[in-house]
């Protein structure tokens, strides 16, 4: 090594898709059928598109069919403007209701092979905080492909994408976001296979990269989620939203945090305490088993610290149980397949037979890159980047607020990602080629990864990442309190400073594992800080986000958190209203769209 | 507490800048409810850096973490330390890379070329069925579904392709074929003819000797070979 590190090709596309997964490949479909003919790249960090992160979720994915008899959309409306704690955007959760339909027939049409009811229409189940008649009893409103419902939807529309010719790179990384007068004009990438760097121009780029929870001790997520969209962003000095709001699942699998799918206690199972006692009676008598996870993920810690919770030697672990005893053995074998095949080769217990061992696992990040409702990115509280858009889990528009109801993610990636696809074809009209980047121009990623290969420190990569994760569940995670908060800051500008001098195994940009998870690690560190100090600034309890000092939601926090930090640890907030348009049109049940009680 | 286990790994190494291969032996002392993701991460964590191999969901839903264990093709993550002393009857385990693609560097294999091959057989439906009249889904009665729904759960791990003992430079492969079969059974597809020609091309279903090594390995357990000998029989 020694040489200096430079571009050395360049690409040019007119729609440049950093990340490849569920969001990102169905605007990808969009834009490649409305538009035919349009040179579309689409980037992921894995092999193929078809392994990144949403082939893994199980449950479902939310729609109201006009034609049910029984449920209807507004119904879902309010769940979801409930669900989120009063703090999503109402065009938004009205927009994507109302297609969520379509969507779901969309991937019918293209491939996606749901499970299907006797009269062979695509099968729902209930999930939690999904209702009938504003709140009143459990919706069938989940369609599902048996336990692999994100499978389904990443083969439906990694095929699509394929079939138009959108042309996949895997093993790479988007390591910085170009401009040009303002406008976003693509991306310099880094291709782990030759460790080589190359400029892709576009004339628009959409962020997709999905989520970033993987800096939490007990994650569901996969490795690669590390929050790299929402870092290219504040690196380019824009902002991110809601940070704060981090999902815990309660049902992780004790040790590794493998999702234990909520279709499960869609389909019956029961959490119960180390008495056996199914304790969600107590803190939710209506929806019980199937109330929303903040609340749930909370009465598991309460049970845990209160003496009522176990311990798994094997994973040094408290947890509580889930029961799947009792379900029928059709349901075991045809509904939840995956999920039991998990209990039984990761964790040696049986479903069928075995009570089986969960805890909270870090999930979803409700929060990020903050957009309009076409998925274009906004600079500030009012204008947008021209030429860039974001969409999926990376993205907030906001669907979730600070809480996202479970079904609701891969409904937001199939409409808004379609949305935003629809968007950049408008966009596309009057768009030129960007010129050519200057060959002078000094790129941030050569100088972190010099300052990455050449660093002599003795501390290594693992204890660095693993004091971040251990710090991060405990002070930045379900609970969490002023002095929790303003300890975990001061770690975290150590931590970063502590990272920069973790040295490498080796010099060799190619396939080079160490080099990459370092950088990773910096983009975890950097997410981790903004969600603390998002945190530290929302007194109050909302959603996911829940403060001991300030166990209350407060009207002075109606607002989303817009946070800049284009220096680490230089946060700058501001605020963005929270859109009430379905109240301020006061049409039929406006007032269940107000600033209601959130009780289930 | 769980039981310790004192295993030995030996893993073929390779270095992509001084194109040089060896074997490098390591001690490791694991609980043995620990994945061999975890096992690998730990030789990363605590005695070399440079060991390279891949994953990603970790919990056998992706198919990016594929190696050669004591000769069987598996995902790294999902087999527990003490399942696989128990398997395999041993505490010395031999890692090799999966042998259809090129080795990037020690254990990762450049599967994104081995997708071209996934990429031929057209995963997506050629020519759908048209739209109901209502405009809603097509319908699928379970009993339908049934018959090929075990097929749609490959996860395009390539442990059946590397197992195959037909070979890989002239069969496009048990997982390739199976993504065909799956097309040619779904009653939304209607290019028949194009599939079958695929099917039955050169490198298609009949260099398949139905030894059934793909449906053994299969980390999924599909039966890929029953499906295959569908694709044979002209049965879809
Ligand atoms: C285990 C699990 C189960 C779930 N179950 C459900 C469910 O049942 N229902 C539901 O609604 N939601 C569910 N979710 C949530 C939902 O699956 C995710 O929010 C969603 O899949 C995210 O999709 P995405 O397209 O935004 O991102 P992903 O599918 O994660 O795709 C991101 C892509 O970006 C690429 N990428 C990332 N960084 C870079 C970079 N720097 N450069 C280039 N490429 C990059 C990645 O490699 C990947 O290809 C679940 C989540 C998990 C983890
Ligand atoms: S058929 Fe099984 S072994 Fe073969 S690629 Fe698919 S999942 Fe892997
Ligand atoms: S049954 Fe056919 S495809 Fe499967 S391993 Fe044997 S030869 Fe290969
Ligand atoms: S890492 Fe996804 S299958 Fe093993």
């Amino acid at each position: 090594m020694g040489e200096a590190l430079t571009v050395d090709s360049t690409l040019r596309c007119d729609v440049l898709i950093i990340g490849a997964g569920g969001a990102g490949l169905r605007a990808a479909a969009q834009i490649s059928e409305q538009r035919p003919g349009t040179k579309i790249i689409a980037l992921t960090k894995v092999f193929s598109p078809q392994k990144s992160h949403t082939t893994t979720a199980q449950g479902g994915m939310a729609a109201v069919d006009p034609k049910d008899p029984v449920d209807r959309s507004i119904f879902h409306m309010f769940d979801t403007w409930k669900g989120s704690d009063c703090s999503a955007d109402q065009n938004v959760i009205k927009k994507v209701c109302e297609i969520g339909w379509e969507e779901v027939v969309w991937l019918e049409r293209h491939g996606m092979h749901f499970s299907r009811t006797e009269e062979g229409r695509i099968a729902k189940r209930p999930f939690g905080g999904h209702m009938l008649n504003f709140g009143e009893t459990k919706a069938l409103r989940a369609c599902y492909e048996a336990d692999r419902t994100g499978k389904g939807i990443m083969d439906a529309v990694w095929a699509e994408s394929l079939k138009y010719g959108v042309k996949f790179m895997g093993q790479c990384i988007a390591t910085e976001i170009l401009f040009k007068e303002g406008r976003c004009i693509g991306a310099i990438i880094f291709r782990y296979p030759e460790g080589r760097f190359l400029a892709i121009l576009a004339k628009a780029t959409i962020i997709a990269t999905g989520g970033n929870t993987k800096m939490y001790l007990v994650s569901s997520n996969c490795r690669g989620n590390t929050g790299d969209g929402l870092v290219l962003a504040l690196n380019a000095g824009l902002p991110v939203m809601d940070l704060e709001a981090v999902q815990f699942h309660p049902t992780g699998m004790v040790g590794p945090g493998i999702l234990a799918s909520e279709a499960l206690r869609g389909e019956g199972a029961i959490l119960r305490n180390k008495d056996e006692e199914p304790f969600m009676e107590h803190y939710a008598p209506t929806a019980k088993d199937l109330a929303p996870r903040d609340l749930i993920s909370r009465a598991i810690i309460k049970e845990i610290r209160e003496g009522r919770g176990l311990f798994h030697e094997g994973h040094d672990a408290h947890h509580v149980w889930l029961d799947l005893r009792h379900l029928p053995k059709e349901v075991h074998e045809k509904k939840i397949q995956e999920v039991c095949s998990f209990f039984k080769r990761f964790v040696g217990v049986d479903p069928e037979r075995d009570l089986c061992p969960v805890t909270p696992t870090a999930h979803y990040q409700m929060g990020g890159i903050p957009t309009n409702e076409f998925g274009e990115v906004q600079n500030d509280t009012q204008g947008i980047v021209p030429g860039l858009f974001a969409c999926g889990e990376v993205a907030a528009a906001s669907l979730h607020g600070l809480n996202r109801l479970g079904t609701n993610s891969l409904l937001e990636l199939i409409t808004m990602g379609r949305i935003t696809g629809e968007r950049v074809i408008e966009y596309l009209k009057d768009a030129t080629d960007p010129e050519e980047p200057s060959p002078d121009d000094h790129h941030m990623v050569f100088h972190q990864f010099s300052t990455y290969l050449h660093a002599q420190g003795r501390e290594k990569y693992a204890q660095i990442r693993d004091k971040l994760r251990d710090l991060m569940m405990e002070k930045v995670g379900i609970f969490r309190t002023e002095n929790s908060l303003l300890e975990a800051i001061e770690e975290l500008r150590e931590l970063k400073e502590r990272a920069t001098h973790i040295p490498q195994g080796t010099t060799s940009l190619r396939a080079n594992q160490d080099l990459w998870q370092v950088w990773e690690l910096n983009n975890l560190i950097t997410v981790s800080m903004v969600i603390a100090q998002g945190a530290l600034s929302r007194k109050e309890s909302r959603g996911a986000h829940f403060r001991e000092d300030y166990p209350e939601r407060r009207d002075e926090f109606n607002y989303h958190t817009f946070a800049y930090m284009p220096k680490f640890g230089e946060v700058t907030l501001e605020k963005r209203p929270v859109d009430m348009s379905m109240f301020e049109a006061k049409g039929g049940h406006y007032e269940l769209f107000d600033y209601i009680k959130r009780e289930y | 507490m769980p039981k310790s286990y004192s295993i030995t790994l030996d893993i073929n190494r390779y270095d992509p800048d001084t194109r040089l291969s060896w074997i490098q032996t390591y001690q490791v002392e694991a609980s043995g409810i620990l994945r061999f993701v975890d096992v690998l991460r730990r030789i990363n964590d605590e005695q070399d850096p440079t060991l390279a191999w891949s994953s990603s969901c970790e919990h056998a839903q992706c198919g990016s973490c594929g190696i050669i264990l004591n000769g069987k093709p598996l995902l790294s993550c999902e087999l527990l330390v003490k399942d696989a002393v128990g398997q395999f009857n041993t505490h010395r385990f031999k890692l090799r890379p999966l042998t259809i693609a090129p080795v990037l560097r020690d254990l990762v294999v450049d599967l994104e070329k081995a997708y071209d091959r996934v990429h031929k057989t057209k995963p997506y439906l050629i020519k759908p069925v048209p739209y109901q009249p209502e405009g809603d889904e097509y319908r699928i009665s379970p009993k339908t579904l049934e018959i090929y729904s075990e097929a749609t759960r490959c996860i395009n791990c390539f442990c059946c392709a590397t197992a195959c003992i037909s070979g890989y430079h002239h069969f496009l492969g048990p997982n390739v074929t199976l993504a065909n079969m799956v097309r040619l059974m779904d009653p939304r597809e209607r290019a028949k003819k194009e599939r079958t020609d695929i099917l039955y091309r050169e490198d298609g279903v009949y260099r398949c000797h139905t030894s059934k090594a793909c449906s053994f390995v299969c980390p999924k357990d599909i039966d890929v070979s029953h499906f295959l000998a569908l694709g044979k029989e002209g049965r879809f």
